[in-house]
């Protein structure tokens, strides 16, 4: 009932600010708001920080493709990235090279399968890379999908509340009835606005990182091509 | 991932803040100011009893002083009377002696019985109400009629808003009238129409005010149709004189409580038209023949005289 009164001055006020309309809401209806405007934060977040990410990522691999193929030494540039802490392409570099310094120490090399073995971690880096990319991304589909309905469920709760109201003042007066309906329907507006631009972005991020993932694996097969030359002049 | 959050968050509160300034601006729909009109659904049975109590009041108003008649000894006499009088009952207790106007006009007319009893105020009182009866006069047409003719009254009666008022209370105001307070008898007179309403139900409408009585009332359509299609079963129109179809006639016809036509039909219009006289022989013995007509009792003031056109254009083929 008081709720209903606030409801009904925020009316005569014409007071619909977004404070007015959240502040009146019922428990439920602010607590989805704020998980939605919560969701939407974090949604944010990530894609920002995706985006800067894969921005990141496709100019160290570009950088290193033209280190790589500028016809500097590979023993020289292993010399310069191994002790850093490496990502994507130089990451699967160092991973290979790795390898195939161990296999080359003590008196006997290790060259039979050493071509598998390369392989192998080159995959497991490709892997593990793929991963850093991913993560977090599955939390904007989440949200993507989720959001409209946790907004709708807020609204459906908001508008039940609205009725229950109308119901005891028994006034069917639309100025009873709109702010109570508009407050709820600002939940799916929430709603909405978290679950668009994360379907958005988990959409054109995912494809990105498919992208990275793909000029990986062809770097991977390109480079194990000629570590398998070079094994096979060795031997 | 901090950057982002970062971001996020500075994003987040830039919208709000440009929502906070912008939406609240949410422009008001311009809505041209409407004078609201007070509406009030009144159904037909309402208005009748409504255009009683207005008229009552203008009887009352000349009577005020006269009659301290009360309910109780009327109703011994009368049992038959009803609810409408039971409920009478119960305001002359509150308030002893007030006149209770209202409960003489039913009695009156028909008997003048009920005076002696009312005792109190001996006086000219059933003279008055003999007089609005007499008013009965030719008017009493069932359909547009009564609506004119309670309007002059009605703007006297302002507090007539209710329609559902409390009956027993008007007894209680009567007795201040000798001050005469204009207000206070609108409000009497509302109460009084509802009392009259429960009368009118029974018989003693009549006796209230005649005329009034009559034109108060009121058929509904469905009734009136009934009555119409029922005379225009029996109407031969008079076909094939030329110009026939022009003839209008308007019979005036008294009708008695079981529905049969009392004294001769009465044509009210004339024509220099050669076939007027079939047209209207027509027309009168059409009511003739359709003699005991089935309308409700409870109206029968409504209908003790009827008007009714025969106009062929109308009711051929009927």
């Amino acid at each position: 009932m008081n709720e209903l009164v606030q409801s009904t001055l925020a009316a005569q006020e014409g007071d619909i600010s977004f404070f007015a309309l959240f502040w009146e809401a019922h428990i439920v209806v602010k607590i989805v708001m704020l998980g939605l405007i919560g969701a939407s934060v974090w949604c944010w977040a990530i894609i920002v920080d995706k985006t800067l990410l894969y921005g990141r990522t496709k100019r160290q691999m570009n950088r290193f493709e033209t280190v790589f193929w500028s016809g500097q030494s590979l023993e020289e540039l292993y010399g310069t990235l191994q002790n850093r802490v490496n990502h994507s392409m130089a990451a699967l570099f160092v991973a290979a090279m790795r390898e195939w310094k161990r296999s080359h120490e003590g008196a006997r090399p290790a060259i039979g399968s050493l071509q598998q073995r390369i392989d192998r971690v080159m995959d497991v880096t490709i892997q593990r890379e793929a991963e850093r990319l991913e993560s977090r991304l599955l939390i904007l589909a989440t949200v993507g999908s989720a959001a409209p309905f946790i907004g709708l469920f807020g609204t459906v709760w908001g508008i039940m509340t609205a009725f229950q109201a109308i119901a005891s003042s028994q006034s069917t007066n639309l100025a009873v009835v709109a702010p109570g309906i508009a407050e709820a329907l600002f939940a799916t507006a929430l709603g909405l606005l978290a679950a668009i631009p994360a379907v958005i972005a988990y959409n054109k991020l995912s494809s990105d990182v498919g992208k990275a993932v793909g000029r990986m694996e062809g770097f991977a097969d390109e480079f194990s091509a000629i570590l398998s030359r070079q094994i096979d002049e060795r031997t | 991932m901090r950057a982002g959050l970062v971001a996020s968050l500075a994003g987040h509160a830039a919208v709000l803040v440009w929502g906070l300034v912008a939406l609240p601006d949410a422009e008001t729909f311009s809505t041209s100011p409407v004078d609201s009109l007070p509406v009030e659904l009144v159904p037909v049975e309402e208005l009748t009893r409504l255009q009683k109590g207005e008229k009552t009041e203008t009887e009352i108003r000349d009577v005020a002083a006269l009659t301290p008649t009360e309910a109780p000894p009327r109703e011994a006499p009368q049992p038959d009377e009803k609810p409408g009088d039971a409920t009478a009952e119960q305001a002359p207790a509150p308030t002893p002696e007030p006149a209770p106007e209202p409960e003489p006009v039913p009695e009156p007319e028909p008997e003048p019985e009920p005076t002696p009893e009312p005792e109190p105020t001996p006086e000219p009182e059933p003279a008055p109400e003999p007089e609005p009866t007499p008013a009965a006069e030719p008017e009493p047409e069932p359909e547009p009629a009564p609506v004119e003719e309670p309007k002059p009254v009605v703007t006297n009666v302002t507090p007539r808003t209710k329609p559902t008022p409390p009956r027993p209370t008007q007894t209680a105001q009567q007795p201040q009238d000798e001050n005469f307070n204009p207000n206070q008898i609108s409000a009497l007179l509302n109460k009084v129409e509802p009392a009259g309403g429960s009368t009118s139900t029974t018989q003693d409408q009549a006796s209230l005010g005649s005329r009034q009585g009559a034109e108060n009332v009121r058929m509904s359509q469905s009734e009136l149709d009934a009555l119409r299609g029922q005379i225009a079963r029996c109407w031969s129109p008079p076909v094939g004189a030329v110009g026939a179809e022009t003839l209008k006639v308007r019979v005036m016809f008294g009708l008695d409580r079981s529905g049969q036509v009392s004294g001769s039909p009465e044509v009210l219009t004339s024509s220099s038209h050669p076939a007027f006289r079939a047209a209207s022989s027509s027309a009168v013995r059409a009511v003739m023949r359709c003699a005991p007509y089935n309308l409700p009792a409870a109206k029968y003031d409504a209908w003790q005289e009827v008007i009714i056109n025969f106009d062929p254009r109308e009711l051929v083929g009927g």
